[in-house]
């Protein structure tokens, strides 16, 4: 009696790098630099904080506040919910991250590309209207600038202010994508690199090497 | 809602896209945002670049004809 056909062999499981996709996300590329793909990560560090650094620039600007002037050197911040109006969504009032968030939603993009923008969240849990800048170590950077200077900013200035942030969010974004390079491997594995005998540059990238 | 081109006296005529300083930023973006999704799909550097160009290309090819036709609804309509 002939056997019967036996079941195709399942796929073997996907191997996940966790470690270098925490990695990736504090500094875009890091990950991969510890995969031993430094070429890559390196392309990702630069390319990512390119992005980042120079919109936080493209957002700056110095506007007169007061008896002198205000220098805004970042669009990347989280603001204190005491200065914001009520929120309210679905008859649920926010309050706390949720409604800073709610209020400046493009800080969901920015805190992808890790340690960089971690200062606006120092800003957020330490700063507040009544607490001068020059009480934080780090100054206004990455803090949430008064309303009337965003408002000044924004009519004086050449528009670069909202080109800033979406400079700085694709940066975000763009690195929910490295972090997942990082974790899985690219999207499509060259033939060569399936064959087992591969060089370990070709190795499943869920490895460390 | 005063736009940039609305700011201008009528006798300044068509806004050479060239003083327009705001666009000048896009192919930064347009380049490195390319690299880095070439970059997530492949590892190899020729496939990588080879991707890049092409979403370089579509990329610039969409955001040109977005600024056509924006600049021909500001200018004639």
């Amino acid at each position: 009696m002939p056997n019967p056909p036996s079941p195709p062999a399942a796929p073997p499981a996907p191997e996940y790098a966790w470690g270098a996709a925490v990695l990736s996300y504090l500094v875009p590329g890091l990950g991969q630099i510890y995969q031993g793909r430094v070429g890559k990560g390196v392309l990702f560090l630069v390319c990512i904080y390119t992005l980042f650094f120079y919109g936080q620039r493209l957002g700056g600007g110095t506007v007169p506040y007061g008896d002198g002037t205000y220098t805004v050197s970042s669009n990347v911040y989280l603001p204190d919910p005491a200065i914001l109006p009520r929120t309210q969504v679905l008859n649920f009032e926010l309050n706390g991250v949720l409604k800073a968030l709610y209020n400046r939603p493009q800080f969901l993009g920015q805190f992808w590309a890790g340690v960089a923008s971690w200062p606006a969240v120092w800003q957020y849990l330490t700063c507040s209207k009544d607490r001068p800048s020059g009480e934080s170590f780090l100054g206004n950077y990455q803090r949430t600038p008064p309303e009337e200077v965003v408002n000044q900013l924004q009519t004086d200035g050449d528009k670069t202010y909202e080109l800033g942030w979406v400079f700085t969010v694709i940066a975000g974004v763009l690195n929910v994508m490295v972090i997942y390079d990082a974790l899985a491997g690219p999207a499509f594995v060259a033939r060569a690199s399936r064959e087992p005998e591969t060089s370990h540059a070709n190795a499943p990238v869920g490895a460390a090497p | 809602m005063p736009t940039l081109l609305s700011a201008l006296p009528p006798e300044a005529g068509p806004l050479p896209l060239a003083a327009v300083s705001f666009y000048w930023h896009l192919p930064l973006l347009i380049v490195l945002v390319s690299l880095v999704y070439s970059a997530t799909r492949f590892d190899q550097w020729g496939p990588i670049l080879r991707e890049a160009v092409r979403w370089g290309l579509r990329l610039t090819g969409f955001l040109v004809a977005i600024m056509v036709i924006l600049f021909v609804l500001a200018t004639f309509i």
